[in-house]
């Protein structure tokens, strides 16, 4: 009939020991991912970081006793011109196969898609497959794939070309940026395709027959409903292929391995070159470090924004 | 399915709300029907010709239906470049990688899931951080650090590293699948007597059944598919995996003499045919799966 | 069968300021069916789940038939728990879930097969065993997780909410059968609920939690009639309790500065003349004769009774009459309180004065 105990002393706080042996079970279930992950990604990152600052080689007499160069391999960075290049490339390949590219083509064959479905129409399941079909793809196959595409005498581009009339064009040799820009485009564009394909799935339908009994056309609907309602999966699907595509190594390696000359030598290859053809391992390190760097500050932005959305 | 990222992998399927359907007129029937051949065209052009390259006895870059259809480019992969090695070495580092992977992940997936600490944000952020890593970027570190171990031109090495590279995504993935199984399950199992441990592997692991399968295909996928690290940690015959041996005959080739575009269209069917089979097998469960994040090389 | 304990047992969730359960003290008898009570966030189920081990106490003991069981792991602790989800395995048959804790318990086949038989028989879902839960209705899953609880005969039952699943009128039906079950057993039941109705047709005892704190330990009637402060006189009841504002006056209670009624004996308490009247719906009677100090807003015919809204002063005061006394809006009434049911509370701590 009494109230419980009111205004007793506060608790005690749980011991810390029972806590955590508790959650050891769990804990040590992580324990093995924990290993390989620390021996595999943040160990290498580490030694990444170490070993830019010193003169490590693969080769010569800095190989057997490496030295501690403080920041030199950053200043050399600072005022390498085929770095300055190598940047201008990265930007724009990231740009072009990423931004404009798999973004614009993904949202397009998203919508196309989509709205095929509404209409019933099967036949959209064939573009759909051939997508997918080009994104897990091996990366090394589709290098192969658009060499072949993109050969200057027997490639099926210029076969076609040759057929409307139209001449041979030197694509890796002229336009070797272009090229692997379309190359990338094509391996890549089923990601935002699939992401913007489960948006539209998810925008209630009642906001489009609120909209039509409004009165609103389709193009309309379109832009005030369907477009904003994509925005924010939209800058997160924009984020995560700029990341995936910052790092792009074997595509182009396979293609052009970053020539003709440095045309389309982006970061990722320069840091490889550097170390194994070079045989400069520090110097790449400060490469790789940057790059990481770079990588970082995007996925910071993006855990922040996804974070938001949930 | 929703959403980017790594949250979305795991959101239970929501029935998309069903929208009333427009007929089309007859214009947008046909201008759809266009786009839709067009697109087919553009993504597929490559495989046909890979696979009409293939069988054709005197293969070149462009696409045609084969002059001669004939297996001797398979039967030169399999005779000459000792192809058959290379299948048998990626059947066992993608396999084993698969197995190891699924254990590692499938304890951390349901410890980050079911594990109650005030940092827990941090281990998952860190996860997720690290998914983000560009392999590219620490190729060089890797390469010293298996040279350091000894772990070049070994079966050990290579599950390893493969196995890593697929841990930040698929923990993220089996924790969203872990999440999405009642605690409630598992604490009854406790309460009707059994350990931890046992009530994880009869209760929880067979409703986790399906994340599990999609851990299974992707890690496969990936260890079959992975080409860099492949480069990095294997100069040796006998070590050759699928992907190097397909990377080198079309390097090589492409340096020095005329493409063999027959031999290696050839290796590229074989290269390929079991990243399809098991990706078109599962392609559902895989698409959620992929969607939430893919590292592009 | 069993005696259980909860001695001054404290809780607070990592990272949230709100102590969940605080200072909890309850002796729960052998063969008792308790009801914990109260709003979502009061700490009931926080309070069950610790008995299961599901929780860990941050302080004070939980002893069943006088041993501390906090050292125990759940499944060492005997306790059955039916969840309000229900948690029936999804891969296993009917059969197979119920049998689960059986065969953990290495029982032989044979063994398993009749007890199975006895618990489905018990809850008439024999024609069920060989289905998968996801194939049955939310009332057959709700038997079948009884029916999981039960087979095993455990020392005691912790029942999370296991009717709020179920639609109202299998609700009501499957509370009497649960409370026959129980009586049957005899085994030692704690029921979690927010239901003051299924609370007062289910327990023995009711325990009013709010806040994490016991407001209240007692039988149904005593919880009904003698409510231990303004919250539990809130919390039970359909429509609840009449809370009023009165001054002593005379010897007489002036409510609402409108409406006197016989002031019953109090203790002393410091809040001078003002007082808290707290007035059931039925203690209250309507007369309609023209006058009086309640003004009738509206009434509500609920077929067995009527419940009349009544202003007085700036108050609203829910009446409960027969069926046939329905006056319109508008009318002047005279209302009367049964003596003995008046209760009075402490206006600042809201805590009951008798």
């Amino acid at each position: 009939m009494i109230p419980g105990g009111g205004g007793a002393a506060a608790p005690a706080r749980p011991v810390p020991r029972d806590a955590l042996r508790r959650q050891a079970p769990y804990l040590f279930g992580l324990a093995p991912a924990a290993i390989l992950l620390a021996a595999f990604f943040v160990g290498p990152a580490l030694w990444a970081a170490y070993a830019s600052l010193t003169n490590t080689a693969l080769v010569g007499i800095d190989a057997a006793r490496p030295r501690f160069v403080g920041l030199a391999n950053y200043e050399r960075l600072l005022g390498d011109p085929d770095f300055a290049n190598v940047i201008r490339n990265s930007v724009v390949f990231v740009v072009g196969s990423a931004v404009v590219g798999q973004f614009v083509l993904g949202l397009s064959l998203a919508l196309l898609i989509d709205h095929a479905e509404r209409r019933g129409y099967r036949l959209a399941t064939l573009a759909y497959a051939a997508v997918l079909l080009a994104w897990v793809n091996p990366t090394v196959i589709a290098g192969f794939l658009w060499v072949a595409m993109f050969d200057f005498y027997n490639g099926s581009l210029n076969t076609g070309l040759a057929l409307a009339g139209a001449g041979p064009v030197d694509w890796l040799g002229q336009f070797p940026m272009l090229s692997v820009v379309i190359a990338n485009t094509w391996r890549g564009a089923a990601f935002t395709m699939l992401i913007f394909l489960g948006a539209l799935k998810t925008i209630p339908s009642d906001i489009y027959e609120a909209a039509r009994v409004d009165g609103a056309n389709a193009w309309r609907r379109f832009w005030d409903h369907t477009l904003p309602s994509l925005r924010p999966i939209g800058a997160l699907a924009l984020l995560s292929i700029t990341m995936s595509t910052f790092g792009t190594f074997i595509l182009i390696q396979t293609l052009t391995n970053g020539g003709p000359g440095t045309q389309t030598e982006v970061i990722a290859l320069y840091a490889f070159h550097e170390a194994f053809r070079s045989y400069a391992i520090g110097y790449g390190s400060a490469i790789a470090v940057v790059m990481l760097l770079i990588n970082f500050a995007f996925a910071i932005v993006y855990l922040r924004w996804s974070r938001a959305r949930a | 399915m929703t959403a980017v990222g790594p949250q979305a992998a795991v959101q239970v399927d929501i029935p998309p709300p069903i929208r009333p359907r427009e007929r089309g007129t007859p214009l947008e029937w046909a201008l759809m029907h266009l786009a839709f051949v067009a697109i087919a065209a553009f993504f597929l052009a490559p495989f046909v010709w890979l696979f009409a390259a293939a069988f054709d006895a005197e293969a070149t870059a462009y696409i045609r239906v084969p002059g001669r259809l004939t297996l001797d480019n398979f039967t030169y992969i399999f005779r000459e470049l000792a192809f058959a090695k290379a299948l048998a070495n990626s059947a066992i580092v993608a396999g084993a990688t698969t197995l190891l992977v699924v254990l590692t992940v499938t304890l951390a997936g349901y410890g980050l899931s079911r594990l109650e600490l005030r940092r827990k944000g941090w281990i998952t952020f860190a996860v997720l951080l690290l998914q983000t890593m560009p392999l590219s970027a620490t190729m060089v570190p890797i390469y010293g650090l298996a040279r350091l171990l000894g772990l070049r031109n070994s079966y050990l090495g290579l599950i390893l590293i493969h196995a890593a590279i697929e841990l930040p995504f698929l923990v993220w993935l089996m924790k969203g699948f872990f999440d999405s199984v009642p605690r409630q399950l598992e604490e009854a199992a406790w309460l009707d007597g059994r350990s931890k441990l046992r009530a994880l592997f009869e209760i929880v692991l067979p409703v986790a059944r399906p994340g599990i399968a999609v851990a299974a295909g992707l890690s496969f996928i990936s260890a079959w598919a992975e080409v860099l690290m492949v480069i990095i940690l294997v100069d040796k015959q006998d070590m050759k995996t699928v992907p190097l041996a397909f990377y080198e005959t079309f390097r090589t080739a492409g340096g020095y003499v005329e493409v063999q575009y027959g031999l290696v269209a050839a290796m590229g069917v074989l290269y390929l045919l079991p990243v399809m089979a098991v990706f078109f097998a599962t392609r559902r469960l895989m698409v959620r799966g992929l969607v939430s994040g893919t590292k592009g090389l | 069968m069993a005696r259980v304990e909860y001695d001054d047992v404290w809780k607070r969730f990592p990272g949230s300021d709100r102590v969940a359960v605080h200072a909890l003290t309850l002796d729960v008898a052998d063969g008792e069916l308790l009801v914990l009570l109260g709003p979502s966030g009061c700490g009931k189920t926080t309070a069950l789940r610790m008995l299961a081990g599901l929780e860990h106490p941050d302080g004070g003991d939980i002893r069943i038939d006088g041993r501390s069981v906090l050292r125990l792991e759940p499944k060492d602790r005997d306790v059955a728990l039916v969840f309000q989800s229900y948690a029936l395995y999804p891969h296993l048959s009917v059969r197979n879930n119920i049998g689960y804790p059986l065969r953990v318990r290495g029982l032989t086949l044979a063994q398993q097969a009749e007890r199975i038989g006895r618990a489905a028989a018990l809850l008439r879902i024999e024609h069920l065993l060989a289905r998968r839960p996801g194939q049955l209705s939310g009332g057959e899953q709700q038997r079948v997780a009884l029916a999981r609880a039960i087979v095993r005969e455990p020392r005691v039952f912790c029942m999370d909410e296991p009717l709020s699943n179920l639609d109202a009128k299998l609700r009501t039906h499957t509370r009497t059968e649960l409370k026959a079950l129980q009586k049957d057993l005899g085994t030692t039941t704690i029921f979690v609920t927010h239901d003051q109705a299924e609370a007062m047709t289910l327990a023995d005892r009711i325990a009013v939690l709010d806040q994490g704190r016991l407001q209240q330990l007692g039988t149904p009637d005593d919880v009904y009639r003698h409510p231990a402060n303004l919250f539990v006189a809130q919390f039970i009841g359909s429509p609840p309790m009449n809370i009023l504002a009165a001054h002593r006056h005379d010897g007489e209670l002036v409510v609402e500065e409108a409406w006197r009624i016989p002031a019953p004996a109090v203790r002393d308490h410091h809040g001078g003349t003002a007082l808290t009247v707290g007035l059931r719906p039925e203690a209250i009677t309507i007369e309609q004769d023209g006058g009086g100090p309640g003004e009738v807003l509206v009434s509500e015919p609920l077929g067995s009774e009527v419940i009349v809204n009544v202003k007085v002063g700036s108050a609203l005061v829910k009446v409960r009459t027969a069926p046939d006394v329905r006056p319109g809006p508008g009318t002047r009434v005279r209302l009367a309180a049964q003596p003995g049911e008046v209760r009075l509370f402490d206006p600042s701590s809201g805590t009951a004065l008798d």
